[in-house]
């Protein structure tokens, strides 16, 4: 268990009563020598706010000291916007600094918050070419983890604490003695990245150090797209796939919209192409091959169901109806006989859409797939002529790490005295047939560089903390190419290192500053002129500017394609012989987030199903075991056995188990401990991602499960409208045309004191959600959260229906009426994970938050005056004047207000119940109080919240337009000055917001759009939050076909007939359409 | 008229038939004497093994409630089951429950009053402290659902520094006056019946103690013929005030509901409705209460079979009044076409809460039917079971009104299935402990029957009777 952070006990002074008599001791030159002193670990009391202040104010007045005694020459390492003019920093008014998350392959390119030397909020960078401000939900969550007081805070030895100063004489002493014996011995442990800066360190310690080896490992096998490609095409090349150069997609099991690396980007261009802007255009068409219930798979406008193993067959019959006779692919014959229950239709009709769409369509492979499966995506694109156009083959640096299996061999083999690994969980990761806890131990010394002291740290012998990605220098390449730096915002919070610090040093970098390394592999980037001016501009923007990478054009290697297809075709699968698919999470990744509690409650975009990993199961598997959700069973695989809860995943393949690894750890910390089962241990070498074989046996236990959505079916309501795009062509009005019938209303009875008040308004603020471009990847939700200081509230609280989330995903299956028989409608939530038409449902997203209803039902009902309405059209919230009859949750038709039922900010989760008996622990109080946006109210105990479309945005954006507009009298907000949180983080700009008094501004536009409908407009509440309605573009020719419209419409229309059939006649509108802002 | 009828002729009254004759409302004639002895010395006497049997467990009970409401005020509204979408539960059902048993008492004083009913006399005082008890109990929940009970009185419009008034629109805020209004009615209404009795509890005190504390509380009353007279003046005219509270009370918790838009509560039969099953259950609960209390006290002279025979027909008809709005929602729902309403119903009946209709079906509307048989009306065994299952049954009627109705409405991705927890429970059995230790405390300490009126309703009060004033002495002996 992991224990609050501990200071640093070093014996001796920590205060010096005069300069003078600090600065003869050595203690105190190493200490100027370093560019940070030690950081809060080394004061004795925890961290705080105040306390931080303190702390910064100390470090600038030390480097003065610095300079002004030992005339050190280096450069003052400040933070670009405070070198400039630090005398006019005002407190209180937030700072924006660019910078960039590593990611496995890349970085993402950020613009962070800093609000009086705190990070507390992440944003995109949009002045990066390539991107739009979108970030991904991984990013959003991860500032939580820099105030994680589970963090490794302390540097430590056999256990031991230890200070910094003498682990640094430890590494200085390694790398001299590496540099003797040429590095025999020495073997590196990384993580996959493409930092410059590391990879001239690892050049400048090879060749100090020839004899050491590196390794990489990462249990997720994202670099198989760089693997395959590097195949395929006879050079190191990595392919970025362009979405939004191509008309028609085919996902074979790729959740290139989930679960794949550089999530925002493909949102970003997938969206940009599912666009449809009148009954003209044409939105992208899906085809998706997958054996999961993926987000990719909520898009398809075909999906086809199989087994995640039967993909590569699918795959091949898919390339020999493609490719024909054009390729000489003899193997191809051998696998291409598509799997049992496959239509052979579906793939012909699916290669002729791909056929007539050459160089405008992409075939992609998802990293859970073998590498054959991805040479041919490779040569399927190739012979459409993709290559250059939707795929873009990038060089890449040839990949010179060892992996982990070879490792393990030399380990194994007594090969290795010092073993170093930077970052990584390998003891909880590793496959488990290496039976890494053991051979780790075979090093003669284990060094480790780890973020958490978690299941690797007992078997090391040193282990030094890392920082955080905002407490570090650094640089990555993005997805494009472009550099980017990595720039820290805050002194390291307990005095962690960085990975290249610890790379200096063992290269004998005594000094180590991470500053200089990155600052001079950058130079090495500038072909002469004014680096200072380009390093200053880099760090201001945030990157550097015609950096990316130039796309190759290169040939085909089809003898490369041709020998990966030399396996053995897939087996059949049942309900003996299953498959396991393991997968990345959506949330907890490989479980490296484990430990963040946004991440941990934010509802799997799939299941809803928060705090744990399930085994995911179709219905006909669960029959035929007779099991059901929450029943704990026993999975064998090889010598390998799980155990864990069943839950019944619509959509999902046949005799397929589906595995999400991340959870279950045993060192973890107080959040995520207890999260779910270990699947890792049945994870081979061999069979990383898919494996055939296995079995399953009921325990015989049950499991609680936290669902946030336990409702599958939007039960015939016009709640999400949609439409294939035949139909939208037809009548563009029909997701208006969906509007139930009410009566006029002549003059109303009572007239809306808000149609008075709105007239005084100065904008009037509106939002319009595109449904055709939500792709329900959940960033908005943490966004939120992140913005608006919304506490997390535990697995037994979510259970009970409490989660505090302002913006919600709702998600709804749709089955073919005939079998959504009216009956059903009335049972229990729990009945229908049997019912026959979750098989192969469709589904559909929404983002759903407050409607901000012009005439809010939740208004009237208050006896308190609490929630009212403003004249700039916001249903806000008066926290302060809450008593909390929850009477307005209850009139709300959205059921978007929620009730703080405990003091989820002021009580250890596990402690709700006890009431004033309970307090957080001091460490852990303080850190999440850095973490607060201090322009958001935190919530107590007792009150309602809800969304306010960020009126702390709104609010500041009117001051800054009022101070700017002077005497000149404009002040009103311009469009695109600032935008919501959620609208912010989108990367697919579903979310668009802005003043519905300007008539050119976005939001105007798409509320002039003929799909835009508000959701129950019958009961004339006039939100301002209006969606439009989703398009899909499914292909006639294909077996799968509805000719009736997509499921959930053909659904609604058996419940309310078909749309349109009153109201169609002209002059005879429904006359209940929200009136926006007139 | 004849200038010679200056005697009387005795006139021959033929005997009335037996099956029309009607019970007398106090039984074996008994004297004025009896009945200030009998109903006197309930306080008078030690108090019964039973009463501490029966005090000492509803203490405990209470005792329990003063906790769990501690533990709930200091903890959060999260001890309770309440949840999203389900944000009114327990909290809300119990209170319009014990709303509604606090019916009876007002409707038995004032509108039986006003109507002179003179069977009324014999249960009105224990039917109005029921009342007063009973709305004490309902007070506790809306007073501490509330996420910050501390902050209660921002519900009343008192001028503050911020010139923030109260949300007059919000029938919560409606609520606040209608039942402190009707408490304070009830409580001075009841009090003021108690002030002759107390005078005679006064005169027999044998004690410096009770004398004192009675004459206290007696004001001053000599029975002179001018306390008679105003004390008459003005039993009625808050029998008048009281009369519109007892159609407005429920009306208005009613329109806590209906003014909302959610299928299942946003409905105009609701006032009504909502004063008939109120009605209905105050008259269970004051079964619930009289029968046994009526044997244990051998008061079966003063609390009669034809109070009980009356009391049941009066279930009876305001039972099937709520049986036909059930059917009216029913209807109206699917009158309307509205598909929210629509589905509301059939969810109601079919749904995953079908057990919670069924209940509330079968004892709110079914078995009161029994009472159509004068046979079942005359044993004072069904009639007690019967007059529990009203009450079970209107308790489920509230929570079907508002948990149903809340747990799916319009977008299916919140619907939720709601379940209690053990401090919804516990607190549920504190309010009996208060209302227990209350009545039990009521009827040891003061006249549970108004002594002066029921002297009213004999049969020798009455001048015009055959056997005029003095003579019960000769027909019927005092003893037991």
């Amino acid at each position: 268990m992991n224990q609050a952070p501990k200071q640093d006990t070093v014996p001796g002074r920590r205060y010096w009563r005069g300069l003078d008599e600090l600065a003869d001791t050595p203690e105190f030159r190493q200490w100027v020598e370093r560019e940070f002193p030690d950081g809060a670990s080394e004061w004795a009391d925890p961290v705080s706010r105040r306390h931080f202040m303190k702390l910064m104010s100390a470090s600038f007045l030390l480097a003065g000291v610095g300079f002004a005694g030992n005339g050190c020459r280096r450069p003052v390492e400040k933070i670009l916007p405070f070198t400039q003019m630090p005398e006019n920093y005002v407190h209180g008014v937030a700072q924006l600094y660019a910078t960039a998350m590593p990611t496995r392959s890349g970085a993402l390119p950020l613009v962070v918050r800093s609000n009086d030397g705190r990070p507390t909020k992440i944003e995109g960078n949009n002045l990066h070419p390539d991107s739009n401000g979108g970030t991904d939900r991984l990013a959003q969550a991860s500032i939580l983890d820099l105030y994680d007081p589970d963090r490794a805070a302390d540097f430590k030895k056999a256990g031991q604490i230890i200070s910094s100063a003498v682990a640094a004489d430890f590494l200085a002493d390694l790398a001299r003695h590496m540099q003797t014996n040429r590095g025999e011995g020495v073997r590196f442990l990384l993580e996959p990245g493409n930092s410059p800066s590391r990879r001239r360190l690892q050049r400048v310690l090879s060749e100090k150090c020839p004899q050491a080896k590196w390794h990489a490992y990462e249990p997720i096998g994202l670099d198989v797209h760089t693997r395959a490609a590097t195949l395929a095409f006879y050079q190191p090349v990595k392919p970025v796939f362009r979405y939004d150069a191509a008309d028609v997609v085919v996902s074979l099991d790729c959740d290139f919209l989930g679960s794949e690396e550089d999530l925002h980007n493909n949102i970003r261009r997938f969206a940009s192409k599912r666009q449809v802007e009148g009954p003209e255009g044409t939105p992208n068409r899906l085809y998706v091959v997958e054996g999961l219930m993926s987000l990719t798979g909520f898009q398809a406008d075909h999906r086809l169901r199989v087994a995640s193993s039967a993909v590569l067959q699918v795959a091949a019959a898919l390339a020999s109806e493609v490719l024909g006779q054009n390729l000489n692919l003899a193997d191809l014959q051998n696998v291409s006989q598509s799997p049992a229950g496959v239509d052979p239709n579906w793939i012909s009709q699916c290669a002729k859409d791909l056929k007539a769409n050459g160089g405008r369509c992409v075939v992609v492979a998802g990293h859970r797939q073998p590498q054959a499966v991805h040479l041919l995506a490779h040569a399927i694109n190739a012979a459409l002529g993709n290559i250059g156009k939707t795929v873009l083959l990038q060089a890449v640096p040839e990949t010179k790490e060892g992996s982990l299996a070879e490792l393990a061999q030399a380990l194994k083999g007594g090969q290795v005295e010092t073993l170093i690994i930077l970052g990584g969980n390998p003891v909880y990761t590793a496959p488990s047939d290496l039976k890494w806890p053991t051979v780790q131990r075979q090093a003669h010394t284990v060094v480790r560089l780890g973020y958490y002291e978690d299941e690797t740290a007992p078997l090391c012998d040193w282990h030094l903390p890392a920082a955080h990605y905002l407490e570090s220098w650094g640089d990555a390449h993005t997805s494009d190419g472009t550099l980017v730096p990595i720039q820290p915002l805050i002194a390291p919070l307990f005095g962690g290192w960085t990975e290249l610090e610890v790379l200096a040093r063992l290269a004998g970098d005594t000094v180590a500053s991470p500053y200089a390394i990155v600052r001079e592999t950058f130079a090495g980037f500038v072909s002469g002129g004014d680096v200072e001016g380009a390093w200053r501009k880099f760090l201001h923007d945030g990157f550097l500017a015609d950096s990316a990478a130039k796309p190759l054009a290169l040939k085909l290697n089809k003898e490369a394609v041709s020998q990966a297809l030399s396996g053995p075709g897939a087996t059949a699968l049942s309900k003996e012989n299953l498959e396991v698919v393991f997968h990345r999470d959506y949330r907890v990744d490989d479980g490296r987030y484990n430990n963040n509690g946004w991440l941990q409650e934010l509802p799997d975009p799939v299941t809803k199903i928060t705090w744990d990993n399930v085994v995911l199961v179709s219905r006909k598997t669960a029959e035929e075991l007779g099991v059901k959700n929450n029943d704990k069973v026993d999975i064998k695989l090889g010598s390998g056995t799980v155990r864990g809860p069943i839950w019944v995943q619509p959509g999902l393949a046949d005799y397929s188990l589906a595995l999400a690894l991340g959870y279950g750890r045993t060192r973890a910390g107080r959040v995520g401990q207890g999260a779910g089962f270990d699947v890792y241990p049945l994870r081979t070498t061999e069979a990383q991602h898919i494996a055939v074989g296995a079995t399953m046996a009921k325990v015989g236990e049950t499991y609680p499960i936290s669902c946030t959505q336990q409702h599958w079916s939007m039960e015939g309501r016009p709640i999400i409208r949609e439409a294939n795009l035949e139909q939208y062509r037809h009548n563009p009005r029909f997701a208006k045309e969906m509007d139930r019938e009410e009566l006029p209303v002549v003059a109303p009875l009572y007239p809306n004191p808000f149609d008075q008040l709105k007239e005084h308004g100065l904008h009037q603020w509106g939002m319009a959600i595109d449904l055709n471009r939500c792709v329900g990847c959940s960033s908005c939700i943490l966004a939120c959260q992140s913005e608006n200081n919304v506490p997390i509230v535990g697995k037994d609280q979510v259970a009970r229906g409490r989660e505090m989330h302002w913006l919600r995903l709702d998600r709804y299956y749709s089955g073919p009426p005939a079998k959504t028989a009216r009956a059903d409608t009335f049972i229990r939530e729990e009945r229908q994970q049997f019912e026959e038409w979750i098989t192969n449902p469709q589904v559909v997203t929404q983002p759903m938050l407050c409607q901000h209803c012009e005439a809010a039902p939740c208004e009237n009902v208050c006896p308190v005056n609490a929630t009212s309405h403003n004249e700039e059209g916001l249903n806000v919230m008066t926290y302060n004047r809450c008593v909390g009859t929850r009477y307005c949750s209850n009139n709300c038709p959205y059921k978007v207000r929620r009730f703080n039922f405990f003091d989820f900010n002021k009580r250890p989760l596990n402690k709700l119940y006890w009431g004033p008996l309970a307090n957080r622990a001091q460490d852990e109080l303080e850190l999440v109080k850095m973490v607060r946006n201090p322009q958001v109210t935190v919530r107590m105990r007792g009150v309602m919240e809800k969304c306010s479309y960020c009126l702390q945005r709104i609010e500041q954006a009117r001051i800054e337009q009022k101070t700017k507009a002077g005497a000149s009298g404009d002040v009103v907000v311009p469009e695109g000055k600032f935008t919501t949180a959620c609208a912010q983080a989108c990367p697919a700009e579903a979310i668009v917001f802005g003043n519905l008094n300007d008539t050119n501004s976005r939001v105007s536009k798409l509320k002039q759009s003929d799909r835009n409908y508000s959701v129950l407009p019958d009961l004339l509440t006039k939100p301002r939050t209006t969606y439009l309605a989703k398009v899909r573009n499914p292909n006639p020719q294909m077996p799968d076909y509805n000719p009736g419209g997509p499921l959930s419409l053909q659904n609604i229309e058996a419940k309310m007939g078909p749309p349109g059939e009153e109201n169609a006649a002209e002059g005879h509108k429904a006359t209940n359409e929200p009136k926006g802002a007139e | 008229m004849s200038a010679g009828a200056t005697h009387l002729t005795p006139v021959n009254i033929p005997e009335t038939p037996p099956e029309l004759q009607r019970q007398p409302l106090v039984g074996n004639l008994r004297s004025f004497g009896w009945i200030s002895n009998r109903v006197s010395s309930l306080s008078e006497d030690p108090a019964p093994l039973w009463w501490w049997v029966l005090f000492v467990p509803s203490a405990l009970a209470l005792g329990m409630l003063v906790f769990m409401v501690s533990y709930q005020i200091s903890t959060g509204v999260g001890v309770w089951g309440n949840m999203r979408p389900v944000m009114w539960a327990w909290d809300i059902v119990n209170f319009v429950w014990w709303i509604g048993i606090g019916h009876a008492g007002t409707l038995i004083s004032a509108i039986l009053f006003l109507l002179r009913q003179r069977w009324r006399t014999g249960v009105n005082r224990a039917a109005e402290a029921m009342t007063i008890f009973a709305v004490m109990c309902a007070g506790i929940y809306p007073a501490l659902h509330v996420g910050r009970a501390w902050y209660d009185w921002w519900l009343f419009p008192i001028p503050n520094s911020n010139s923030i008034w109260p949300q007059f629109r919000s029938p919560l805020m409606w609520d606040v006056f209608a039942v402190s209004t009707y408490f304070t009615v009830s409580v001075l209404f009841w009090y003021m019946g108690l002030i002759p009795d107390l005078a005679v509890l006064r005169d027999r005190a044998r004690t410096r103690v009770r004398q004192f504390l009675y004459g206290l509380f007696a004001l001053g009353w000599t029975g002179s013929n001018r306390h008679w007279s105003n004390y008459e003046k003005a039993y009625l005219i808050l029998a008048g005030l009281s009369t519109p509270l007892v159609l407005s009370v429920h009306s208005i918790v009613s329109l806590d509901f209906s003014v909302s838009q959610l299928p299942g509560w946003h409905t105009t039969i609701f006032p009504p409705y909502f004063v008939a099953g109120a009605v209905f259950s105050g008259f269970g609960m004051v079964l619930t209460l009289l029968i046994p209390l009526r044997s244990m006290f051998k008061l079966e002279d003063l609390i009669t079979m034809r109070h009980i025979d009356v009391m049941c027909k009066v279930t009876l008809a305001t039972g099937s009044i709520v049986g036909y709005a059930y059917a009216m929602e029913f209807l109206i729902a699917w009158y309307s076409g509205n598909p929210n309403e629509r589905f509301h119903f059939m969810n109601r009946a079919m749904g995953p809460y079908q057990w919670a209709w069924l209940m509330m079906v079968s004892c709110n509307v079914l078995v009161p039917q029994f009472f159509w048989f004068k046979k079942l009306r005359e044993n004072l065994v069904v009639v007690f079971i019967i007059s529990i299952l009203v009450n079970v049954g209107m308790w489920f009627e509230r929570f079907v009104i508002i948990v149903l109705s809340l747990h799916r409405d319009f977008i299916p991705s919140s619907w939720g299935y709601y379940r209690p927890t053990i401090v919804d429970i516990c607190t549920y059995i504190g309010t009996f402990g208060l209302f227990f230790t209350c009545f039990l405390l009521f009827i040891r300490f003061l006249p549970m029957i108004a002594i002066s009126e029921v002297k009213g309703v004999t049969p020798q009060s009455d001048p015009h009777h055959l056997l005029g004033g003095a003579k019960e002495k000769e027909l019927v002996p005092d003893e037991d």
